[in-house]
C-alpha cells in the first residue's frame, strides 16, 4: 500500500502553495526570505507531483480521489480527482512554477508580494486541474485570474495596465458566461432528478434539450476559447504576454492557455457530447485559422516577445486541431503538444527575458549578433527556436506529427492544410533567430554569458525538449487510458470505494 | 558482434558532433578536429567492416520505439541493404576526405568547433536518411540535414547576406518537405505503417490514381532537397557557405537525397508510369535550365552550383526511366567529381586571395599546376570526356531514356543530350577562364595548406576511374553496380543492341568534342564581357528570384501587416474598444439616474424586486 495514500495529497498540491504564499507575506521583514520560500514550496510541490508521476503513471483509473461535503445546502462538494491527464498537467505546472521562481529571482519591487502572487497562481491552477465539482472548478478558475492581473498590472512593462485590464475583461466575460451556464445546468439537473448537485459525475447524466445544450455548450466554449485562445478572441494574448513580467509570460503561455484546452476535454465534451461533437468541424476551422492567421501576424512583429506570443496562438491551433479530429492518436498528440508547447515557449519567454536584461530591448531590429557576444545563450536560443519550429528529434515535432497523423486518417484535408502551417512557423521563427542571433553585433559593451542560475533554468528545459522529442512515451502512457475513456464517452473510471 | 553495431555508423558522427557542441569551445583546435575527423573516419571503417551484412536482402535492425500511439508504431529501425550500404560508403568516405580538407580550409578561422560540430551533425543526419527503414526516421534525417545546411550556409553569420542565404535554403526546402510530409501522412493512412520495406511490399495494391498522386508528392519533396524545378532557387545562394560545406552538402550528399528517396521507394514509384514520366521531365528540364544558367555565371562556385543542379537533374531523368542503378551510379560518380571540383574551387579562391570572379582569374595553370591537374580531372568527368566516370554514368542514363523508344522519352533523350553539349561548353569555359591565358588578377598568389590539396589526390583518382563501378559490357565491364542493386529490386531494363550502344557513345563523344571546340573558340582568349540582356537573364537564373519575390514574398509580407494592423488591431480590437466606449457612455447616461435622492433609489429597488418576482412567478407557473 502506498504510504502516501493516507495523505490528502491532492489537497496538499493545492493548499501548499497557498500556505507558501502566505508565508512570503508573513516573513516580509526577513530579507530574501520570500524567494527561498517560493523556491522551497514549488520544489516540494514538484517533488510531490514527480513522485506521483513515477509511482502512478502506469496505473489506471483515478489515481487519487478526495471527496468531502462542503456547502451541502447547494450540493456543492469538495471533490478532487487525479487521472493521468491531471497528473501530466500538474507535473507541467509544478515544473514551470520552479522555472518562474528562478527566472524572477531578482524581481523588484515588492519581491514578497510577487512571490506570494506566483504561489497563489499555482494554487489556482492546481485547483483547476484537480477539481471535479463545477463550483469548485469555477472558484479556482477565477483564483488564477486575479493574481495574474496584478502580476501583469504591477510588474509588467510599459503598457501593463492596458494589457492587464484587457486580459481581465476578456477572461471574465468568458467565465461569467460559464458561470451562468453551470448554474442553469445545476437547476436543470435538480429539476430532473431532485438531486441538486454540482458534481461533474452527476451532471454528465443530465438530459439537456438539444437547443439548450447548444447554448450551454456555447457558454462553456466561449470561456475556454478565450483562454486557449482561439481566433478571433485571442487579442488579449499578445498584449498580456508581451507586457507581463517574464515569469508571468511563462505561466500564461506555459500553463494558463492549457487550462482552456483542459476545460474542453474535462468539462466541455463530457457534459455536452451532442453539440461538442456536432461542432467539431467548426473547431477545426478555428484551429486552422489560428495556425495560419497567427503565424502570419507573428511574422510582422518587431517585439521578440510579441512574436513568440503570436506563435503560441498558432501552436495552440495544432492542439485544437487534434481535439477536432477526435481520435486516439490525434488526442494523444494534442495532450502531448500542450506539454511540449509549455516547455518550448516557457523556455523562449525565459530567454527573451534574459536577453532583455542584457540588451534593455526586445525589439528585433535593435538586437542582432548575439552569437558573437553570448555564444552559450545564443546556442540555447537556437535550440529552443528549432524545437519551436518543429525540428524532428525535438519535442514539438512529436506532438505535431501525432496530431497530423491522427487527423489525416479521418480528415486528410485538415491535416494537409495544417502541415502548410509548418512552413509559416519556420518563416517567423527563422526571422526571429536571424534578427536576434545573426548579423553584426550592435553595441560593444561586454555582456556576461549565461549565469549559473540561468543555466539551472535552461538545462532541465533542454533535457526535456530532447526527452519529449525522442521518447515521448514516458509522458504519453499516463494519458492513454483517460483518452480512451474520453473517446468512448464514459468519463469516469470506476473508483474503489465508489463515486459519490 | 551483433547487428546493432550498424547503429554506430550514424551514431559515431552524432557523438563526436555532440562532443564538439558541448566542449568544443574549450578543446584545443587539434583535438576538436581530431574528434570530428575520427567520427566520420570510424564510420567509414565500420561500414567496410560490416559490409557483409548488406548481402542479399540486407540486415534490418531496430533500436527502440520512438513513437507509439494507437495503431501508430514508429521504431527507430534501419535497413542495411546493398542500396543503403553503397550510399553509406560513399557518404562516409567522401565526408572523411572533405573533413580532412576542411581542417586545412579552416586553419585560420577561430570558430572551428562550431564548424566541425555542425559538419559531424550533418553526416549523422545524412546517414539517418540513408539507413532509415522508417519514413518518419528518414524525415528526421531529412529535416536534420536541412537544419545543418541552414546553419552552415550562414556559418559566417556576421554578414546578413550569408544568414539570409541559409534561411532561404531552409524555407524553400521546407516547402518541399511539406509535400513529403503529406505523402508520409497519406502512406500511414493507407498502410497503417511507415516502414519503408512494408510500404514497398504493399504498394502494388494501391489504385493507380492514388499512386500517381503519391509519386507527385514525393517528387515535390525530392525537388526541394535536390534543388529541382520549381524549388531550385536556394542552391545558387547556398554558395555563401564555406567551400567544404558546398562540397559535402551541396554537391556530394544532401542535394542527392531526393534522388535517393525516389530510389528507396522505387518499388512504389515504379508503379506509376505517369509519375515516372513526370520525374524524367522535371529532371530533364532542370538539367537544361541549370546548364543554361551555368553558362553565364561569373562566380566560380555558382557555375558549380548550377552544374550540380543540372547533374542532379540527370539523376532524376534516370530514375524516371527506371534506371535506379544507373541513377545511383551517376549519383556516386557525381559525388566524387563534384566534391573534387568544389574543393578545387576552394583552392583556387584561396590562391587568388578570396577572389570569386572567374573573369578576374586566368593563367593559373602555370602558377599552380597541381591544382590545375586536380581540377582538370574533375572537369573532364563533368564534361563527359570519353572513358571518364562521368562519361559512363551520364551516357548510361541517356541510353536508358533512349531505350524506352517512345516519343516522350526520345524528347527527354534529345534534351538530355543537348544539355550534355552545354555542360561541355560551360565546363571548358570555366577551365579556360580560370587556368588559360594570362593572369588577370593583381596581387601575389597565396599559399595553400597541405591539407587542402592532398585529400584531393585520392579523390581525383576515384573520380576519374569510378566508371569501373558500372562499366558497360561493350567496354569490357560487368556492370557491377547494376548487379549489386538489381538484387535489391531495381527497375525494368530495356536492352539495347551493341550497335545502338556504340552509336550513343559516339554521339556523346561528339557532343563533348563540339562543346570543347565551342569553348575553345570563344574563351581560349579572354575578352571582357559584354553585359547583354540575354546574358543577364541567364546570370540571374531566368529571373526566378524576382518572380518568387513578386508573386510570393511581397504578398506574404503585405498580408502579414494587413492581418496584424488591419484585422487584429483595427477590426477585432476596434470593435471591442467601441464596445467598451459604448459601456462607458451608457454609464455616463446612467449616471443621471444617480440623483442622490433616497426616495428614487427606493423606488427603483421596488421596481426591480417586482420584476424579479414576476420572473420567478412565470418560472413557477411554467414549471
Amino acid at each position: 500500500m502506498n504510504p502516501l495514500s493516507s495523505l490528502p495529497i491532492l489537497s496538499l498540491l493545492i493548499w501548499l502553495p497557498l500556505a507558501g504564499g502566505l508565508g512570503c507575506l508573513f516573513l516580509r521583514p526577513v530579507r530574501h526570505a520570500s524567494r527561498w520560500i517560493a523556491l522551497g514550496t514549488t520544489g516540494v510541490v514538484f517533488a510531490l507531483t514527480l513522485f506521483l508521476f513515477i509511482t502512478g503513471s502506469s496505473k489506471n483509473g483515478w489515481l487519487f480521489f478526495e471527496d468531502h461535503a462542503w456547502i451541502s445546502r447547494f450540493g456543492i462538494r469538495y471533490t478532487l480527482g487525479m487521472d493521468g491527464l491531471s497528473l501530466l498537467m500538474t507535473l507541467l505546472t509544478a515544473f514551470l512554477l520552479i522555472v518562474a521562481v528562478l527566472i524572477s529571482w531578482q524581481v523588484s519591487p515588492y519581491p514578497d508580494f510577487f512571490f506570494s502572487l506566483l504561489l497563489l497562481i499555482e494554487c489556482g491552477i492546481m485547483g483547476v486541474f484537480l477539481s471535479l465539482d463545477l463550483v469548485l472548478f469555477y472558484l479556482f478558475w477565477e483564483i488564477m485570474l486575479i493574481p495574474m492581473f496584478f502580476l501583469i498590472g504591477v510588474w509588467g512593462h510599459a503598457r501593463r495596465l492596458y494589457a492587464a485590464v484587457k486580459f481581465f475583461l476578456f477572461t471574465l466575460a468568458g467565465s461569467l458566461l460559464m458561470l451562468l451556464a453551470l448554474i442553469s445546468l445545476y437547476l436543470l439537473h435538480g429539476q430532473q432528478t431532485g438531486d441538486y448537485s454540482f458534481a461533474l459525475s452527476a451532471l454528465i447524466h443530465t438530459q439537456i434539450p438539444p437547443n439548450l445544450a447548444w447554448w450551454l455548450y456555447g457558454s462553456f466554449f466561449v470561456a475556454f476559447a478565450v483562454k486557449v485562445p482561439l481566433v478571433p478572441v485571442h487579442t488579449w494574448l499578445p498584449d498580456a504576454h508581451t507586457e507581463a513580467p517574464t515569469a508571468g509570460s511563462v505561466i500564461l503561455a506555459g500553463i494558463l492557455l492549457k487550462t482552456g484546452v483542459y476545460g474542453l476535454i474535462r468539462f466541455g465534451f463530457p457534459l455536452f457530447p451532442g453539440p461538442a461533437h456536432a461542432s467539431l468541424p467548426i473547431l477545426a476551422v478555428l484551429a486552422l485559422a489560428g495556425i495560419f492567421y497567427a503565424a502570419w501576424i507573428a511574422y510582422a512583429q518587431n517585439d521578440a516577445k510579441r512574436l513568440i506570443a503570436y506563435s503560441s496562438v498558432a501552436h495552440l491551433g495544432f492542439v485544437i486541431l487534434g481535439l477536432a479530429a477526435w481520435n486516439l492518436t490525434a488526442l494523444e498528440g494534442s495532450i502531448l503538444q500542450m506539454v511540449n508547447h509549455g516547455i518550448t515557449t516557457g523556455a523562449l519567454f525565459s530567454m527573451v527575458g534574459m536577453i532583455d536584461q542584457r540588451a534593455h530591448t526586445r525589439e528585433i531590429a535593435r538586437l542582432g549578433g548575439l552569437w558573437t557576444r553570448v555564444p552559450v545563450l545564443g546556442a540555447f536560443f537556437l535550440f529552443f527556436s528549432l524545437a519551436s519550429l518543429g525540428l524532428p528529434g525535438l519535442n514539438n515535432f512529436t506532438g505535431e506529427i501525432l496530431i497530423l497523423l491522427g487527423t489525416f486518417t479521418t480528415h486528410p484535408v485538415w491535416a494537409a492544410l495544417a502541415l502548410g502551417g509548418v512552413v509559416f512557423a519556420a518563416i517567423y521563427m527563422l526571422r526571429l533567430v536571424q534578427g536576434v542571433l545573426w548579423g553584426p553585433t550592435k553595441g560593444d559593451e561586454p555582456w556576461t554569458d549565461l549565469s549559473g542560475r540561468e543555466a539551472l533554468v535552461l538545462i532541465p528545459l533542454a533535457i526535456l525538449v530532447l526527452w519529449l522529442g525522442l521518447h515521448p512515451s514516458t509522458f504519453l502512457e499516463p494519458v492513454r487510458e483517460p483518452v480512451q475513456l474520453l473517446l468512448q464517452g464514459s468519463m469516469f473510471p470506476s473508483m474503489p470505494g465508489g463515486m459519490p | 558482434m551483433t547487428d546493432k553495431t550498424l547503429f554506430l555508423i550514424p551514431l559515431l558522427p552524432l557523438l563526436c558532433g555532440a562532443l564538439n557542441v558541448l566542449f568544443g569551445m574549450r578543446l584545443p583546435r587539434q583535438l576538436s578536429q581530431a574528434i570530428a575527423v575520427g567520427g566520420v573516419a570510424s564510420s567509414t571503417v565500420l561500414t567496410l567492416v560490416l559490409w557483409p551484412l548488406s548481402a542479399g536482402a540486407g540486415t534490418h535492425v531496430t533500436l527502440f520505439t520512438w513513437l507509439d500511439s494507437g495503431t501508430l508504431h514508429v521504431p527507430v529501425e534501419i535497413l542495411f541493404d546493398p542500396l543503403s550500404a553503397s550510399m553509406t560508403l560513399m557518404v562516409t568516405g567522401v565526408s572523411t576526405l572533405i573533413h580532412l580538407y576542411a581542417i586545412g580550409y579552416m586553419h585560420r578561422d577561430a570558430d572551428y568547433a562550431r564548424f566541425f560540430a555542425l559538419l559531424n551533425l550533418f553526416v549523422f543526419a545524412m546517414l539517418t536518411i540513408v539507413l532509415a527503414d522508417n519514413l518518419l526516421l528518414l524525415f528526421l534525417g531529412w529535416e536534420g540535414v536541412g537544419f545543418c545546411s541552414y546553419a552552415l550556409i550562414g556559418f559566417w553569420y556576421r554578414e546578413e547576406k550569408n544568414a539570409s542565404a541559409g534561411r532561404k535554403a531552409f524555407l524553400v526546402t521546407r516547402v518541399g518537405d511539406v509535400f513529403l510530409g503529406i505523402a508520409l501522412l497519406w502512406l500511414f493512412k493507407l498502410f497503417g505503417t511507415l516502414s519503408i520495406s512494408g510500404i514497398n511490399a504493399g504498394a502494388s495494391q494501391l489504385a493507380p490514381h492514388i499512386l500517381t498522386l503519391l509519386v507527385v508528392l514525393l517528387l515535390l519533396g525530392a525537388c526541394g532537397k535536390s534543388a529541382q524545378l520549381p524549388l531550385m532557387t536556394w542552391l545558387p545562394d547556398a554558395m555563401a557557405g564555406p567551400t567544404p560545406v558546398s562540397a559535402l552538402i551541396h554537391a556530394a550528399t544532401m542535394v542527392t537525397a531526393g534522388v535517393y528517396l525516389l530510389c528507396r521507394l522505387f518499388p512504389l514509384v515504379s508503379l506509376s508510369s505517369t509519375g515516372l514520366a513526370l520525374i524524367s521531365a522535371v529532371g530533364a528540364v532542370t538539367a537544361f535550365y541549370a546548364a543554361t544558367c551555368a553558362l553565364a555565371q561569373r562566380e566560380i562556385k555558382k557555375v558549380l552550383a548550377y552544374s550540380t543542379m543540372s547533374q542532379v537533374g540527370y539523376m532524376f531523368l534516370g530514375v524516371g526511366t527506371g534506371a535506379v542503378a544507373g541513377s545511383m551510379f551517376h549519383l556516386f560518380t557525381h559525388a566524387f567529381f563534384k566534391a573534387l571540383l568544389f574543393m578545387g574551387a576552394g583552392c583556387i579562391i584561396h590562391l587568388c586571395g578570396e577572389e570569386n570572379d572567374i573573369f578576374k582569374m586566368g593563367g593559373l595553370r602555370k602558377k599552380s599546376p597541381l591544382v590545375f591537374w586536380l581540377f582538370l580531372a574533375g572537369a573532364l568527368c563533368l564534361a563527359g570526356a570519353p572513358l571518364s566516370s562521368g562519361f559512363f554514368s551520364k551516357d548510361g542514363l541517356l541510353a536508358a531514356a533512349y531505350a524506352h523508344g517512345t516519343p516522350f522519352y526520345l524528347t527527354i533523350y534529345i534534351l538530355g543530350a543537348f544539355t550534355a553539349l552545354l555542360t561541355a561548353i560551360y565546363t571548358f569555359r570555366l577551365l579556360y577562364l580560370v587556368f588559360g591565358g594570362t593572369s588577370r588578377f593583381t596581387g601575389d598568389l597565396h599559399g595553400l595548406p597541405k591539407l587542402m590539396t592532398w585529400p584531393l589526390i585520392p579523390l581525383a583518382l576515384i573520380a576519374l576511374f569510378s566508371g569501373v563501378l558500372n562499366l558497360p559490357e561493350i567496354f569490357g565491364g560487368h556492370q557491377w553496380l547494376d548487379h549489386l542493386l538489381h538484387a535489391a529490386g531495381s527497375g525494368e531494363s530495356h536492352p539495347l543492341s551493341h550497335m545502338q550502344e556504340w552509336t550513343l557513345a559516339g554521339i556523346a563523344t561528339a557532343l563533348f568534342a563540339i562543346g570543347w571546340a565551342v569553348a575553345h573558340w570563344r574563351y581560349s582568349r579572354f575578352t571582357p564581357a559584354q553585359e547583354k540582356k540575354a546574358v543577364l537573364f541567364f546570370l540571374h537564373g531566368w529571373q526566378a528570384d524576382r518572380l518568387v519575390h513578386a508573386t510570393l514574398i511581397t504578398p506574404f509580407a503585405f498580408l502579414s501587416r494587413l492581418f496584424w494592423q488591419g484585422a487584429d488591431l483595427a477590426v477585432i480590437d476596434g470593435i471591442l474598444e467601441s464596445l467598451g466606449q459604448g459601456c462607458q457612455s451608457a454609464g455616463e447616461r446612467l449616471r443621471t439616474l444617480t440623483t442622490g435622492r433616497v426616495s428614487s433609489y427606493l423606488a427603483s429597488l421596488a421596481w426591480g424586486l417586482l420584476l424579479f418576482m414576476l420572473f420567478f412567478l412565470l418560472q413557477v407557473v411554467q414549471g
